[in-house]
């Protein structure tokens, strides 16, 4: 039923996607990190904005949050750029797609990667500090990998979250798998198969990642007594 | 509540002034001043042409919002308890569909819908006949099926982990005293099941609300619609986006307050 | 070998510690000493603040005011902006910190690293030590607290008398100059407490400089040099272990001694 050629284009799209989710996967999680720790250790005013930045993040769409971002984030750019007596540039989807979803990801890891941190005991803590690690050491080698198995359920299910979420910027027209598969659909005519061929490609790739989730926990968990489940 | 009143206020002061610390009062002040420069120097003249739109957009994003909700729910409850105690040829279908529907975006599920089933409905004599016609021909019908059966889909993993987490003992003990099995599912696994799924049920309210202007794409008039219509017709940007941003936030606010209400007069202690 | 000659270095010397948690004033000018080769018993009730002196000797908790002084040199001290006393160089506890070895009432072995992996951390990432000498030094050492077998298996597969075992060999690989033991025994089993006060013991025959927070009197009377008794944040009654457990003079510590037993 498809002209040759559209199968390409589908898998270029997947690519896209998985492209973007891991970009502001990575992305959410460094924030994450950063929000969490701003969160538990810093200072009033910092906490107060971390605050505003979730609590924004999780209460308004996605779709919303992309637009806006999107334009006043490439306005702001090139407004700094003209100001110091550049010329200005056209912002790569790519990049800016990356960017957006990542902030919309760090909101929801700060709180996952909150929660982890808060649920180490806290005598694994004060066992380094006693043993004269530095704050730098302590955050590599006892505090990051000591909340993996407790932020791994959550982090897991942001990267579910992330590849889905891709979707969304086929409305602001970049080719990821749903807008691929839209061109596809209205050029053949052929809605049905592929939206059917784009949804198995989704669900592929989430019982993929389920795949390697449960691997990645069971392995952050080893030192766990209890197995997972 | 024994307590007297002065207590009450003299501890309501003392929480008032913990949370209104003098940095608080800085960044209280900055935000009024950022509220005052946009009002002041950003474009709203567009706004009472768009006042009437708005609203019936604000009510259609409700509408849709509580309607998908509550039959979403109606729908999760026998999709969580099948897989829990159903027959394989109602657990298996369940499960999966509980899967598929997590496992794809809603934006394609609902062009699915839209697009593709609404692609082939006209090719069938017997349903262009059929008296639902009129109803398959608009986009709205779409937008409430694909919403529900998505909530129904991520709020059913929830009740499935509900039902499975009612101590059997309590449900032996129902039976134990000669309740009959509907009479057991009724009175006790139904009712602990659901206050253990009630503290989930804001966050996955708050998540179909995110998820409603997606309705939008498939010319539903939700507020997002309006917003994007602004934004078209006029070329001002930020303006309608930042006001539709503060609509959300609002409505995600009253619900999180009246949930947190609900949740309140349930006197529920679960172990 | 109990005695500590008169010759040896100073370990550990506390003057006139003071302690506020906000209103609660837990230490009250305690002061302190030991000498290389000794072993201080730390007794009182509960309350007494005997685990926050320990914990204060390696600034776990900031002293309020005070000297505490750690193989010769002096802790710095500052008031931070809130009029908190924290320490003034963090590089200079760190130093301190990383040749005071801590056991733990709680163990507090890190769940991600397996047993050896916890012995081998300190002196790899914060001392230097090469990784093959490091991981030698850690197997003689658990052979030593009898866990040779447990050296791949994580804290949470193991009872709480082997980890705490566990955790004194994490101690002893820092090659620590002084040892610094809170209750630790007071977490375990009954039947695992004797285990453990085997190896403090062993250690303690061998001339180790410790300093032992503990509910234990029988086993601070066979093993201390020196015994002080801390109530309500005072030093009621110190000396070496024959006087204080054979002749007490003070009646809050004979009242304590007989609730003990």
């Amino acid at each position: 039923m498809s002209p040759p050629g559209w199968g390409g284009n589908l898998l270029r799209g997947l690519f896209n996607s998985v492209l973007i989710a891991a970009g502001a996967y990575s992305i959410g999680i460094m924030v994450g990190i950063a929000g969490a720790f701003g969160k538990l250790y810093g200072g009033p005013v910092l906490r107060d904005l971390l605050e505003l930045y979730t609590t924004i993040v999780r209460a308004v769409p996605e779709l919303v949050l992309i637009l806006l971002l999107y334009f006043a984030g490439t306005d702001l750019i090139n407004r700094l750029l003209e100001a110091f007596g550049y010329q200005r540039i056209d912002i790569n989807g790519l990049v800016a797609g990356i960017c957006v979803l990542g902030i919309v990801q760090g909101a929801y890891s700060t709180e996952v990667i909150r929660g982890a941190i808060l649920a180490i005991p806290q005598g694994q803590i004060e066992a380094a500090r006693a043993y004269g690690m530095s704050p730098g050491l302590l955050l590599r080698r006892i505090t990051l990998p000591a909340m993996l198995p407790f932020a791994i359920p959550g982090l897991a299910n942001l990267w579910l979250i992330a590849t889905k979420d891709t979707a969304l910027l086929a409305i602001v027209g970049f080719n990821e798998l749903t807008q691929e598969t839209r061109t596809a659909a209205s050029t053949t005519k052929a809605y049905f198969t592929f939206f059917l061929v784009a949804g198995a490609l989704y669900l592929l790739l989430t019982l993929f990642s389920n795949v390697i989730i449960a691997r990645v926990e069971k392995w952050a968990r080893r030192g766990m007594h209890v197995e997972s489940h | 509540m024994a307590e007297p009143a002065t207590a009450r206020l003299v501890d309501a002061g003392a929480r008032a002034s913990l949370w209104l610390q003098p940095h608080r009062i800085g960044l209280i002040a900055v935000g009024v001043v950022l509220v005052v420069c946009a009002a002041l120097f950003m474009r709203w003249d567009w706004l009472p042409n768009y006042y009437g739109l708005a609203l019936e957009g604000i009510w259609r994003t409700l509408w849709i919002l509580v309607v998908t909700c509550v039959l979403g729910f109606m729908l999760a409850v026998p999709i969580g308890l099948v897989q829990v105690t159903g027959p394989r040829w109602l657990s298996v279908p369940a499960y999966w569909f509980c899967t598929v529907i997590r496992g794809t975006p809603l934006l394609l599920q609902l062009w699915f819908l839209y697009y593709g089933l609404g692609s082939l409905f006209p090719q069938y004599p017997w349903i262009r006949e059929s008296f639902l016609w009129p109803y398959l021909r608009q986009a709205w019908p779409y937008a409430v099926l694909s919403l529900t059966l998505s909530y129904a889909a991520y709020e059913g993993e929830v009740m499935r982990g509900a039902f499975a987490g009612v101590a059997r003992g309590q449900l032996e003990a129902a039976r134990a005293f000669g309740m009959s099995r509907w009479k057991v599912f009724r009175r006790i696994w139904l009712p602990q099941a659901i206050y253990r799924a009630l503290p989930t049920l804001t966050g996955e309210t708050v998540l179909q609300l995110k998820a409603t202007p997606l309705v939008a794409t498939i010319t539903v008039v939700d507020i997002y619609a309006v917003a994007s219509r602004v934004r078209q017709s006029t070329f001002i940007v930020y303006e309608p986006l930042l006001l539709l941003a503060v609509v959300y936030l609002c409505i995600t606010g009253i619900l999180v307050f009246a949930f947190r209400k609900l949740e309140a007069r349930i006197p529920a202690r679960l172990g | 070998m109990k005695y500590a000659p008169e010759a040896a270095a100073e370990a550990i010397h506390i003057e006139n510690l003071h302690k506020k948690f906000g209103e609660l004033h837990v230490l009250k000018g305690v002061s302190l000493s030991a000498r290389d080769g000794d072993v201080v018993a730390i007794i009182g009730g509960s309350g007494s603040g005997k685990s926050t002196l320990l914990r204060c000797i390696n600034c776990l908790e900031n002293p309020t005011s005070g000297l505490i002084r750690v193989n010769g040199e002096e802790i710095k001290l500052k008031a931070d902006s809130h009029g908190h006393t924290v320490p003034a160089d963090r590089r200079q506890i760190e130093r301190i910190r990383s040749r005071l070895g801590m056991v733990f009432q709680s163990f507090n072995l890190w769940s991600h690293m397996t047993l050896i992996e916890n012995v081998i951390e300190v002196p790899i990432h914060v001392l230097g030590v090469q990784r093959d000498e490091a991981v030698a030094n850690a197997e003689r050492l658990l052979a030593r607290v009898g866990l040779s077998e447990k050296r791949d298996v994580y804290p949470a597969f193991l009872s709480g008398g082997q980890q705490q075992r566990g955790a004194i060999a994490r101690a002893l690989a820092i090659e620590p100059r002084v040892m610094l033991f809170d209750e630790p025994t007071s977490a375990l089993d009954p039947e695992l407490v004797g285990e453990v006060l085997k190896v403090i013991g062993d250690l303690a025959q061998e001339g180790r400089t410790m300093i032992l927070v503990t509910h234990e009197m029988k086993f601070a009377r066979k093993v201390a040099t020196h015994v002080v008794y801390l109530y309500n944040g005072l030093v009621e009654e110190e000396g070496p272990p024959e006087a204080i457990f054979g002749a007490p003079r003070s009646d809050r510590l004979k009242k304590f001694l007989h609730n003990v037993h």
